[in-house]
């Protein structure tokens, strides 16, 4: 199914999208999306949700440049993608910061690799940790922080490298659920404050209409949109949002059409 | 948020507190359990429970120690294995951390060196003293060797584990912001081998204050193994056991230093109590 936007300020888009992993020892072939088609907006904050093994992962993965489409192509800001760039960064599940480095090198870290490091961008590093809320841990060391700081350092560093394109893989999933309703609302204030066009994948589907201005449900074997839903909730969004009639009715919605599908699948999920 | 940081730093210096106040206790308990050992002994020897030139006695060893800290020729030997042990253990140190390393990183590398370093792992070195001796001697040279041979597997094998052991997720995060093999391997690779090095060197101290020993006493001609070899031949137990010392208080020395390293370069690192 293709979702067809009108072409101006078009950020992302898929055409034909398909993946396929293949195993080293028997050569069996699996494919993980198939036919993934969208236009996401400049600016747009997109929630991608599914059950576990849909392809969430793989999806962002090939947008990052990890993987190779086996079919179709990707396209950001009207150019193919081809392996990794300093146009997207990615934030992971698990912070995947250098436990020898400090807080502030670690957020430096991307630029370092990228060859860009300067005294402009560590102080726009330091801005960064300011406003993930780090100000004063510039000098302190990821053990010393806590899942959810961890995070935030994680976040700054993708930020640091000023992409067009933000990716997150559910990254609020090892917090306690006190400490994600918090980031939640933290990165929504970043967000706004930044306007990165995201692509946030999540299991939790609160998350995702909370978050998100569309919501993509994905379906499993093979991966593919299933459905794409409007969040018409206005913004700002505070954590008030989620007891609104409006937001319990879109994550009721959204939970019918992954209940219907995981029973066309025949497996129950969760 | 930073309230709670501030609590959870708060509540941690308290558990360093405590820690200290522990440490110290034990510290006492060290000191006091050395110093009985020390009577004990003396009193036996005394006595006469156990043969006195068997075991000779902490003050006659403390008085052989007066005497030979005196003689040249006992400062001789100390510099002549102290030379044997520092070259080898450099040598291993020098080789062995990049090949290691290496040998970790690219598979093609370890192919190749790999048949090797497995199979001289279980040899017993000392084994191959007699032939280290005709081939180098029985100068400071084969005792060098000998060092080398000892402490470098210790070192080869840590920097191997090391790299096997890399946290992927660390390297894809690299490759995200598009970090070319060489960088991964600067950035990632190397400082995570540091840990596991340190304890490689520490074991490689051990295995060289050995071989040094051992090699001195299998043939030598100067040498803390060479003065325990000719003490032995006069019966002499309590310069031996000087010398024994001096080579257990260089261990201890050695493991110290490296303790304090380590303390440098791991300050990343969270303390799980020692
Ligand atoms: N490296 C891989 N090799 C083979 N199959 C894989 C690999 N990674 C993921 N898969 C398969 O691809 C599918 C999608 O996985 P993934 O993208 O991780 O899903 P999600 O993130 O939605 O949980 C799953 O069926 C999974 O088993
Ligand atoms: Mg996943």
């Amino acid at each position: 199914m293709a979702i067809t936007e009108s072409i101006q300020n078009v950020k992302l888009s898929t055409r034909f999208l398909n993946v396929t992993y293949v195993n080293n020892k028997t050569g069996a072939e699996v494919t993980a999306l198939e036919n993934i088609n969208f236009d996401i907006k400049d600016g747009e904050f997109i929630c991608i949700v599914g059950p576990s093994g849909c392809g969430k992962t793989t999806f962002l993965n090939t947008v990052v440049g990890l993987l190779k489409p086996s079919k179709g192509e990707i396209l950001l800001d009207q150019k193919k993608i081809d392996g990794p760039g300093n146009d997207r960064a990615m934030v992971f599940q698990n912070p995947s910061l250098l436990p020898w480095k400090t807080v502030l090198d670690n957020v430096l870290y991307g630029v370092e690799l990228q060859k860009l490091l300067s005294e402009d961008k560590k102080q726009e590093a330091k801005e960064f940790i300011e406003m993930v809320g780090l100000k004063g841990y510039e000098n302190h060391y990821p053990h010393e922080l806590s899942g959810g700081m961890q995070q935030r350092v994680n976040l700054a560093r993708a930020l640091t490298v000023n992409p067009s394109l933000l990716l997150l893989d559910e990254p609020f999933s090892a917090l306690d659920a006190q400490t994600r309703e918090f980031m939640q609302g933290e990165l929504l204030r970043i967000w706004s404050e930044t306007k990165k066009t995201s692509l946030f994948i999540t299991h939790q589907i609160d998350e995702a209409v909370f978050l998100a201005d569309r919501v993509f449900v994905f379906g499993a074997r093979p991966g593919r949109v299933v459905d794409v839903i409007n969040v018409t909730i206005p913004r700002p969004r505070d954590l008030h949002v989620k007891r609104s009639p409006e937001f319990i009715n879109l994550v009721d919605h959204i939970w019918s059409i992954i209940e219907k599908e995981s029973s066309k699948q025949g497996f129950v999920n969760k | 948020m930073t309230q709670g940081n501030i609590q959870f730093a708060q509540s941690e210096s308290k558990i360093k507190k405590k820690k200290l106040k522990k440490q110290n206790k034990s510290l006492v308990i060290s000191f006091v359990s050395v110093l009985m050992f020390l009577l004990l002994w003396e009193i036996a020897s005394q006595n006469e429970w156990v043969n006195p030139l068997f075991v000779s006695s902490p003050i006659k060893i403390a008085q052989a120690a007066v005497v030979m800290i005196q003689e040249v020729s006992f400062w001789e030997n100390m510099k002549v294995s102290g030379y044997e042990f520092v070259v080898g253990f450099a040598l291993a140190i020098v080789i062995g951390i990049p090949i290691g390393v290496f040998s970790g990183w690219n598979t093609n590398f370890n192919a190749v060196v790999n048949p090797f370093i497995s199979g001289l792992y279980v040899t017993p070195k000392v084994a191959l003293l007699p032939v280290i001796v005709i081939v180098f001697g029985i100068g400071p040279v084969s005792k060098i060797v000998i060092v080398f041979l000892m402490a470098f597997f210790p070192i080869v094998m840590s920097a191997q584990k090391a790299m096997l052991t890399l946290d992927q997720n660390l390297i894809k995060a690299a490759r995200t912001f598009n970090a070319n093999e060489y960088q991964i391997f600067k950035t990632i690779a190397l400082p995570s081998t540091v840990p596991f090095l340190l304890n490689g060197i520490r074991l490689g101290i051990g295995q060289g204050l050995i071989a040094v020993v051992v090699g001195e006493l299998f043939a030598s001609t100067a040498g803390i193994g060479y003065q325990l070899t000719s003490n032995g031949q006069n019966l002499q137990t309590d310069r031996m056991f000087v010398g024994i010392l001096v080579i257990t208080i260089t261990g201890l020395i050695l493991t110290l230093l490296l303790g304090v390293i380590e303390k440098r370069f791991s300050s990343w690192k969270p303390d799980i109590g020692s």
